[in-house]
């Protein structure tokens, strides 16, 4: 077998059969259609951005800061206040839904055996089902009638009719619709470094007379870090521009910064304002990006069998 | 005390999803305990309302459209990135990836942008080709490196044989990634009938998805239940697919591992 092998990589491997010239073009329908779609679209909203170009009547068309300024402090405050209380709100989310998925992790990796894959599955199915609906759902739950409510008055703990007022249209229930969409898939990184630590590592640990806390805290934890941070990136970055849990479960004064672009485009629309929003949340994810890109392993000059 | 962490957990994740099942069958427009009693009709409502059902057929065919076009261009994409000698191959990375970190949002506004730069009307068109932007980085993900672990020798084998490239590409390579494809298409199949910040920017008036019609009917007393019906089918329905796919992709790689 090991002759066949060296003998085929004597001839041609696969990777030079397909490097034959001319294989590369196949990357270009790619190219042309996200730059067409994707890229140039982002360059509109730019040119948006500083009334390069402008759908509205009256203002006149050339270059202005006009709108950066009154968003940039010190502007007038409003969508600056609204992005800083939504970075607040994604940070808390990320931090608690990593917190709450590592024990799951470490349950499937260390302790659940030859079920863990099936019970990754249960785990992981939810998150493959409609998220507006599960937002829906929780709606229901939440709401001033609804389950937890109903449920409290039943028992007689709180007079029929008195809700609790910060279930829903709370920063409480954006935060905790987030939470629970996130929570199984963010175990899912976690788990992935768990299970391929190396664990004769914990034995040596454990034979050199550590606890199992102490294994823990100054082995198995710090080895897991590269997961622990992909996976709070992977709840990071979609949530900094989050907007839909917001619609359904959030109030007035607990709507995040992307209902803010959204507001700008659809109900009152000023694309100019709305287009300086989107391309802050550009920069701010682009930002994030590069400074936890290293540990998200989606580099295809890189990815080898990991799946 | 692990396991029973992991227990309550689950029943954290699923409890929802129960609720809305119980609730889909209560007689009663508003959702609250008691249960008002045992009812089938929000299901024959929900089935016999035309703009419920216009707008599931709408995503389905966008869905499974968005599918194949992904799979495809993910596929051939691949195969592309497969190249030893690749011109910018940091920036063409960078490009295809960037749609998994770019807000839904900001790209639903700037496709709204470019419609308008270009004179046309919102259009379900637009929706999909959305949709194929924001799914051909997980068909990548998902098809290339299964193209990288394929055992050389043996298309190197099909080629000594006296296949063209072309030949032994199709009938050694595309065989032996189809558990990929389905995977690939399944994915972005997903994404598509599931996806709600692109479309409402998008849809034309009178003509939703069905996401789009799930968040008007959830803002509408009336409709709430009904949605709550077809949401109990769809969840259902996703489960056991999500499930079955799975075994099948094991089943199959297994099969086929190399």
């Amino acid at each position: 077998m090991s002759v066949a092998t060296s003998a085929s990589h004597e001839r041609t491997s696969l990777v030079e059969r397909l490097s034959t010239p001319g294989r590369g073009w196949l990357t270009l329908p790619a190219i042309f259609f996200l730059l067409a779609v994707f890229i140039f679209p982002l360059v509109l909203i730019g040119l948006y951005s500083v009334n390069l170009l402008t759908n509205r009547f009256g203002v006149p068309t050339s270059f202005s800061l006009v709108n950066w300024e009154s968003f940039v402090p010190p502007g007038d405050n409003v969508f600056w206040d609204r992005f800083k209380s939504s970075m607040v709100i994604t940070l808390v989310v990320s931090v608690l839904a990593v917190v709450a998925a590592y024990p799951v992790a470490y349950f499937l990796a260390f302790v659940a055996r030859r079920r863990r894959y099936t019970l990754l599955l249960l785990i992981l199915a939810p998150f493959f089902t409609s998220y507006l609906l599960r937002v829906i759902a929780w709606k229901v739950i939440l709401s001033n009638n609804g389950v937890i409510n109903s449920v409290l008055w039943q028992l007689g703990l709180r007079e029929h009719g008195d809700g609790v007022t910060w279930l829903i249209y709370s920063w409480f229930a954006v935060g905790l619709v987030l939470f629970y969409s996130w929570v199984p898939f963010v175990a899912l990184p976690i788990y992935v470094v768990l299970e391929n630590m190396d664990t004769r590592l914990l034995e040596a640990a454990q034979d050199l007379g550590a606890g199992r806390l102490r294994t823990f805290f100054r082995v198995t934890l710090p080895l897991s870090l590269p997961g622990v941070i992909a996976a709070f990136v992977f709840v990071l970055i979609p949530t900094t521009g989050e907007f839909i849990a917001p619609l359904l479960v959030g109030g007035p004064d607990s709507s995040m910064f992307g209902n803010a672009i959204q507001s700008f485009f659809q109900e009152t629309p000023n694309w100019n304002y709305g287009a300086v929003l989107a391309m802050w949340l550009i920069a701010v994810v682009l930002v994030l990006v590069l400074l936890f890109g290293r540990f998200l392993s989606t580099d295809l000059r890189e990815s080898k069998a990991t799946t | 005390m692990l396991g029973g962490y992991f227990v309550l957990l689950a029943i954290f994740l699923y409890a929802p999803l129960a609720v809305m099942i119980i609730f889909a069958f209560d007689d009663s427009f508003v959702q609250t305990l008691p249960w008002s009693g045992f009812t089938t009709k929000w299901f024959s409502n929900a089935f016999s309302n035309e703009e419920l059902i216009g707008s599931l057929e709408r995503s389905l065919w966008i869905g499974i459209v968005a599918a194949i076009l992904a799979t495809l261009l993910g596929l051939i994409t691949a195969v592309g990135m497969t190249a030893r000698k690749l011109r910018f191959r940091g920036a063409l990375t960078a490009l295809v990836l960037l749609p998994l970190v770019i807000p839904y949002i900001v790209l639903a506004v700037g496709m709204l942008i470019l419609l308008n730069w270009l004179g046309l009307q919102r259009t379900l068109f637009a929706v999909l080709l959305g949709h194929v932007a924001v799914s051909v980085p997980y068909c990548l993900l998902i098809i290339l490196p299964r193209l990288r672990t394929l055992d050389q020798a043996i298309v190197d084998a099909a080629r000594d044989l006296g296949a063209s490239p072309w030949t032994a590409f199709r009938r050694v390579t595309l065989p032996l990634v189809v558990p990929a494809l389905f995977a690939s298409a399944l994915i972005a199949f997903t994404i598509s009938f599931d996806e709600f910040a692109i479309a409402s920017f998008l849809v034309p008036p009178g003509e939703p998805t069905y996401p789009v019609y799930v968040y008007t009917g959830a803002r509408t007393p009336a409709l709430q239940p009904q949605i709550l019906a077809l949401g109990s089918v769809v969840v259902v329905a996703s489960l056991v697919i999500v499930t079955a796919a799975e075994i099948f992709r094991t089943r199959a790689e297994r099969k086929l591992a190399v």
